[in-house]
């Protein structure tokens, strides 16, 4: 009986999201940034998570693949308690998620191809070697790069090497794909490009996506729903629409990227750029 | 104050317990690694960058020490008109303690100071993140083929030490300070046993997983950018140097028990 009780604690809520996160609190020494958090992620539905920078948004969704554990809540992925699991048990959750890093993190002693093949070394007995190199080729293809299995990370651009880190994340056929700050660091032709990726992973593959970004171009083309993170704390849930017209000032200051008056005060009080200047004489 | 040392105390406990638990786990990895073919080419990977690149650095220090050591005693031994002894004092010092202590620093500067380097690098740049988010243990797959080839190229890494140490004695000895090579070897064989060798190749074994487990630990726990990496190496390899000297003493403690209590039985067998 008691057992039994205990395996509803362990069962996720009501809702059927195929992630849900539970008051999470995460804290860096003193410093709390995710407050009592609580999100689910439905299934098949595009979710994009923004907020300013150094607002938790990172440690959120790195949250949600338990890459970092919470000081206290729960983490559950199909229903099922994870963020308690060893890291054994959770290497084969983590199996159905892929996770495109900010900075692509690709390995940088390995070639296009051997990224891409890395997952699926893994977890697969590989005996047809060319049925393989068949997959790579078109994992490549699908982001537009075939025929650069034979380069290295360093000989490709930024915007390549997150195609390529997109590849990579997507080579076990993930039922949930998580993006940090995907377009980052990208021109804006090329983060439309990563933009539209995402949007086709979606809609042909239909995958459950979790986008963490402060472009807000990306965020309206690509986004069902829209969650802002504001010290450590959800304050805005919603569609685009929403998210547009929504009457918190944070908000509407973040969406329409200006400047906020607490931030115009501290630059007041700061001193004027001339007093800031220097001659060498000052120092004689 | 007493806060201030009480949260140092507290810091120091707490880092001690993070590596205890990562050098089992690695240990742990390293076993299932071993059971398991799939992971051997990572593992010869390694002992080709780990052991292979390292045998010239390591002759050199050997031979070395070896040449220097016969410089220094020659004139003490032939003020006492034992200039012929010198190969027992230069060949028992070399393989018992100065071939494999130095050949273990050595180490623990080329190779520790290239895996923390590697290891930090790939952490600040969310690569160890990504390989855990791939469902692969990192432990297994970066730690354990490193620990591994460490484990067991530094015991021949020593032997070459060793051996390039004996010739280096022996070509100053012989050659240049003219002793003669016949009671040279003959008092050398009669004064260095094959315990003594094995004592100092069975050090490696020790020696060489601590720098790997410290090195690959340091390299993990990094703080971000350059500097923190800089920082890492560097305490990486204070930490191996200091922990192959404290290393050295237990071990020397151990296999002199272990040979005290064996030594009666020695003339029984033979």
């Amino acid at each position: 009986m008691a057992e039994s009780e205990d395996k509803k604690q362990e069962q996720g809520g009501q809702s059927d999201g195929v992630l849900e996160i539970k008051n999470v609190t995460k804290r860096f020494g003193p410093h709390v940034v995710l407050d009592d958090v609580s999100l689910t992620i439905e299934k098949g539905k595009t979710t994009v998570v923004i907020g300013p920078s150094g607002c938790g948004k990172t440690v959120l969704i790195k949250h949600l693949i338990v890459l970092l554990r919470p000081n206290a809540g729960e983490v559950y992925f199909k229903k099922q308690r994870i963020d308690h699991l060893s890291e054994s048990e959770l290497s084969k959750i983590r199996t159905h998620y892929g996770f495109l890093f900010q900075g692509g993190a690709l390995f940088d002693s390995l070639s296009v191809a051997e990224n891409i093949m890395f997952p699926i070394r893994q977890h697969y007995k590989i005996t047809n070697w060319s049925e393989a190199e068949e997959v790579v080729k078109t994992k490549l293809a699908m982001v537009g790069l075939d025929g650069f299995q034979n380069y290295y990370p360093a000989n490709l651009s930024g915007g390549q090497r997150k195609r390529v880190a997109l590849a990579r994340a997507v080579a076990l056929n993930p039922e949930v794909i998580l993006y940090d700050e995907p377009t980052t660091g990208l021109d804006p032709i090329r983060s439309d490009v990563i933009n539209e990726l995402v949007l086709k992973l979606q809609r042909e593959l239909g995958v459950t996506t979790v986008v963490v970004t402060h472009d807000m171009t990306s965020a309206y083309k690509i986004a069902d729903r829209i969650i802002m993170l504001h010290n450590g704390k959800i304050v805005a849930d919603g569609d685009a629409e929403h998210i547009r017209d929504h009457p918190h000032p944070v908000v509407q200051q973040f969406i329409n990227g200006q400047v906020g008056e607490d931030d115009l005060a501290v630059l007041r009080m700061s001193g004027t750029i001339s007093q800031a200047q220097f001659l060498p004489r000052d120092f004689e | 104050m007493i806060g201030i040392i009480g949260a140092k105390a507290v810091r120091g406990v707490n880092s001690v317990g993070q590596f205890g638990r990562f050098a089992w786990q690695a240990f742990g990895a390293c076993l299932w690694s071993s059971l398991r073919t799939g992971t051997y080419p990572l593992i010869w990977a390694q002992m080709n960058i780990i052991g292979v690149k390292s045998v010239p650095v390591i002759m050199i220090t050997g031979a070395f020490v070896g040449m220097t050591l016969a410089v220094q005693a020659y004139g003490q031994l032939a003020g006492m008109g034992l200039e012929e002894h010198l190969g027992v004092l230069i060949n028992i010092s070399v393989v018992k303690e100065l071939g494999p202590v130095l050949a273990a620093v050595m180490l623990a500067g080329r190779v520790g100071g290239a895996l923390t380097a590697e290891l930090g690098t790939m952490n600040v740049t969310e690569q160890i993140d990504a390989v855990k988010s791939m469902g692969t243990d990192p432990i297994r797959y970066l730690v354990a083929p490193r620990v591994l080839a460490c484990l067991l190229l530094t015991p021949f890494l020593i032997i070459y030490a060793d051996l390039l140490g004996i010739i280096g004695g022996a070509f100053v000895s012989i050659v240049q300070l003219g002793i003669n090579g016949r009671a040279y070897w003959e008092f050398s064989a009669s004064g260095v046993e094959l315990w003594d060798v094995t004592v100092g190749v069975m050090k490696g074994f020790f020696f060489g997983a601590a720098i790997a487990v410290i090195s690959c630990y340091k390299g993990f726990t990094c703080k971000e950018g350059a500097q923190g990496v800089g920082q890492a190496c560097t305490e990486a390899f204070v930490a191996s140097f200091i922990t192959i000297l404290a290393l050295d003493f237990a071990l020397v403690v151990i296999f002199k028990a272990i040979y005290d209590t064996f030594w009666p039985f020695k003339s029984l067998v033979a």
